[in-house]
């Protein structure tokens, strides 16, 4: 039996060796998003000059073939990865969609290459994927091209693991001024393009119109009348939403004034800051900022609203499908913060009870409209503007993309060139619009705005009779078999014209742990356990306990002492 | 005793039966144990019910018990499931195929750590309890230290291996690579506990058994084979069924080895499913749980007595 000084000794070995191996493996390893700062992107792999692209599509495109058949390539492999929910699959399907048509091309001028894509579409969203995306890179298992969201961005651009499109893509400046300016700052770091807009969403405040039908009823006071208008030109800031939640409990014609989203379901609630004037990332030092006045204004709201019985105070930690959408599709409620993807969910997910039956269904598309009025996010107080939020998903394009094709490392260029060509057909206004219609998420360029108003488009995509690969046009039909009706279109083109009130959340590697501290001190707030100054301080006091944070966020501004949320 | 005494003494007894100061406390202590017990259990089994049931309706969440009273059954979600519909409104996320492949791929890397750690254990059990040889004790308590290690504190370094061990392999060959490394890294957090198990059943075999074998000139690995082995089935049965539950369970391994190469076991396509809580559909993830939930469900019920046994007898130091 050895001593106890011989199994410590062997004890403290095994813990070197495994301190050792775990010290190379992190130290041969590229650092992990949330350890990593901005930082430029010397490391990012740039194009080089020799195939320069032109902007027309066609000839790049046989530019490009011409290198590849020369070196004997006659068949291109790359992957693709997407995320999202399950009727987002154009996220991957629509590079699919791509190949197929630049495959056209080629066979039409007699090119013997043909380009395959293999896809794989995750349920869920984009943060897995993320994680996913890393794990792969180091197992050299990444995909090409991966559909995610531009949050991901600096940190993806900082590691070097993404392709710097700005070469090929400043020749495409056509298509760059389609795409709504606010998502192509989405895809830009330190002023150069790592990736290609692909969907993007708004996040309307829904009004029940039963409930101000009731109230009109009662009071005489018809709050649906010019609501959009009135809140696009500032005239309804939220103390007026306020005042209408008050009447809707005092009358009696619904349970709660206001009802939102719950725990790291962050962005909506961020609208409050922007809605307040104020703003979280400043371009010029590269930092976050807690802007201390705005998220006091937000957080006095929240408070208001709690107290009065508007909006329960455990809201931050309801269920979704047992207590938020239920109470929002059953009327419970006169106003709702949500996203434009929750008036197709209400209509796949029972979460609404017939008073017939008794029974659990989802809502008709008529039923939607006949419920819901929607408007932008009001301005916080007078003066102030109305705002909404996106987070676009964007198309990357790995820094080693087309590795998996024959002479990976002559052909690099004409591999990237490629993968970023299938960026390009894949933005083709059809493929943008069918993504958006069947999706419920908005169309990232104006020309895709412009077909949700085609009805004979919409009346060939209904009937699928519409020129898409068969692979495509399978994977979809169900989904278009559902979600292709005229009143989910025209509830999409109308709230695209959000997109030009958008703001976009930062592209920080910390902005989740500032995010979830906000949702922290919503919570409380909520609660009733701490009143917004004392909110704002914990705030204050989180970011600057976390190392991380203490360096990358700037404190502006303080508690405006005189200022307090007109309730009245 | 006249017949009447002996009439009214068998009615006492039936009346009052024999008291036994020790049998009659622990009857009662093994009905209160047995209340206690469960009472404890029926959260859980409520849980798994309650989960059974899901998967067997239309339900926008999970059912809670105030939901049964409006609970309408369906095979709908398990239809979804089999044929990779994630929600019934979707489209197919993964076919019919893909969706008997993730099955597949779960009982390969559940059968492969079951086979490597049986293997390897009952051999390694083998020698520490027969064989006398220099630094066994030593390698025996270092053995049990590495059981000490978690498998996730040990994930970076077995990560650092593969990556670089694939830059020795052809791309072609990396797939079935991960599948292998898969198996044995999880097979060898298992292997350390199985060999101290597999070395107490052994310890518990008498020594002249062997001897007369070898007396007869049987050499050592026959012995172990045909002598030693078919003894300490029970060992081998329950070491089995724990290697194949631990490889079946597997969530980090099969997530960091396998799903970046685009393959799936029921433990990541389930995590995928309930990835947003938001909008998950319950019923189908349900299902899935259902199923993964099968296989522990009906070993541990077929094999109690092995359980038991192994916890009662399988460790000697």
């Amino acid at each position: 039996m050895p001593s106890r000084q011989t199994i410590a000794v062997i004890a403290v070995i095994v813990i070197i060796v495994a301190g050792i191996a775990a010290y190379l493996a992190v130290t041969s390893h590229k650092p992990t998003p949330t350890a990593t700062t901005p930082q430029t992107p010397t490391a990012t792999k740039t194009p080089q000059a020799k195939l320069e692209l032109t902007g027309n599509l066609k000839e790049d495109l046989l530019r490009v073939a011409k290198v590849l058949t020369s070196n004997g390539i006659h068949t291109v492999k790359f992957t693709v990865w997407g995320a999202g929910d399950p009727n987002s699959v154009m996220r991957t399907l629509g590079i699919v969609e791509a190949a197929h048509r630049l495959n056209k091309i080629l066979e039409e001028n007699g090119v013997d290459l043909k380009i395959v894509v293999e896809q794989r579409f995750e349920r869920g969203g984009g943060n897995e994927l993320f994680k996913e995306f890393l794990a792969a890179y180091e197992q050299k298992a990444n995909p090409d091209i991966m559909a995610n969201s531009y949050i991901h961005l600096a940190a993806l651009a900082s590691q070097g693991l993404l392709l710097d499109l700005t070469p090929y893509a400043e020749k495409y400046t056509g298509l760059l001024n389609d795409f709504y300016p606010a998502l192509l700052d989405a895809v830009k770091w330190h002023g150069k393009i790592y990736a290609i807009p692909q969907d993007t969403e708004a996040r309307p405040l829904y009004w029940r119109k039963d409930v101000a039908q009731c109230i009109y009823r009662k009071t005489g006071i018809n709050i649906l009348k010019d609501l959009a208008e009135r809140v696009k030109e500032g005239k309804v800031t939220w103390s007026t939403v306020y005042h209408y939640a008050e009447l809707a409990k005092k009358t009696g014609c619904a349970e709660w004034g206001m009802i939102h989203r719950k725990g790291t379901a962050h962005p909506d609630l961020i609208q409050f800051i922007y809605a307040f004037g104020g703003r979280l990332y400043d371009p010029k030092t590269g930092k976050l900022v807690l802007d201390v006045p705005a998220v006091y204004k937000w957080l006095s709201v929240e408070y208001a609203f709690a107290r009065a019985g508007l909006t329960p105070k455990n809201m931050m930690s309801w269920d979704w499908a047992k207590q938020i959408h239920p109470t929002v599709v059953d009327g419970k409620t006169l106003v709702f913060i949500g996203g434009t993807w929750h008036w197709t969910e209400w209509q796949t997910k029972p979460y609404y009870t017939d008073p017939k039956t008794g029974k659990k269904r989802p809502l008709t598309p008529e039923e939607v409209a006949k419920y819901f009025y929607y408007t932008l996010f009001p301005a916080g107080e007078e003066g102030g503007k109305p705002v909404t939020l996106s987070q676009p998903f964007v198309w990357y394009v790995a820094a080693n993309a087309g590795k998996d094709n024959p002479k990976y490392q002559q052909l690099s260029d004409a591999y990237h060139a490629l993968a970023f060509l299938l960026l390009v057909k894949a933005s083709d206004p059809d493929i943008n619009a069918i993504h958006s219609i069947i999706s419920s998420h908005l169309p990232v360029r104006r020309a895709a705005a412009k077909l949700l108003r085609d009805k004979a488009w919409i009346e060939k995509l209904a009937k699928l009779q519409l020129d898409l690969a068969p692979e495509v046009k399978k994977a979809i039909a169900p989904i278009v078999k559902a979600t292709v009706n005229p009143i989910n279109i025209e509830f999409l083109a109308n709230v695209s014209s959000y997109l030009e009130y958008t703001h976009l959340t930062p592209k920080h590697p910390y902005y989740g742990k500032l995010a979830s501290i906000f949702a922290d001190a919503v919570d409380k707030v909520l609660r009733g356990e701490m009143t917004p100054a004392k909110a704002v301080k914990y705030i204050i006091a989180q970011v600057k306990a976390d190392p991380d944070l203490a360096k990358s966020v700037e404190i502006v501004g303080k508690i405006p002492e005189n200022w307090k949320f007109p309730t009245s | 005793m006249n017949p009447l005494q002996r009439l009214r003494a068998r009615r006492r007894e039936r009346e009052e039966p024999l008291i036994d100061v020790e049998t009659i406390p622990r009857r009662r202590l093994t009905i209160v144990l047995a209340i206690a017990v469960g009472l404890a259990s029926l959260p859980m089994l409520i849980t798994y019910i309650l989960l059974i049931l899901t998967s067997f309706s239309n339900t926008a969440g999970m059912l809670t018990i105030s939901d049964l009273a409006h609970y309408v059954p369906t095979i709908q979600p398990w239809i979804d499931f089999l044929e990779g519909k994630v929600e019934p409104t979707a489209g197919h996320l993964y076919t019919t195929m893909e969706i008997l492949g993730i099955i597949l791929n779960t009982l390969i890397v559940a059968a492969g750590v079951s086979i490597v750690v049986v293997l390897t254990s009952t051999m390694a059990g083998y020698a520490f309890s027969r064989i006398r040889f220099r630094g066994r004790k030593a390698l025996m308590q270092l053995v049990m230290i590495l059981h000490a290690f978690p498998g996730v504190a040990l994930i970076i370094a077995v990560y650092a291996l593969y990556v670089w061990s694939l830059a020795a392999l052809p791309p072609s060959a990396w797939n079935t690579y991960a599948f292998i490394y898969v198996i044995l890294s999880r097979a060898s957090l298992e292997i350390p506990m199985s060999i101290w198990l597999m070395k107490g059943f052994f310890d518990k075999i008498p020594w002249e058994v062997e001897w007369a074998a070898i007396v007869d000139g049987a050499s050592r690995i026959r012995v172990w084979r045909e002598i030693v082995l078919p003894l300490v089935k029970p060992g081998i049965a329950a070491l089995s069924i724990f290697a194949f539950l631990a490889g079946w369970e597997d969530f980090i391994y099969v997530w960091v080895f396998l799903k970046p190469r685009d393959i799936y076991t029921l433990a990541t396509f389930i995590e995928e499913q309930v990835r947003n809580l938001e909008t998950a559909y319950f019923p189908v993830v349900a299902a899935a749980g259902t199923l993964y939930l099968i296989p522990t469900i009906i070993f541990f019920i077929t094999t109690q007595h092995l359980l038991l046994e192994t916890y009662a007898g399988g460790m000697k130091a």
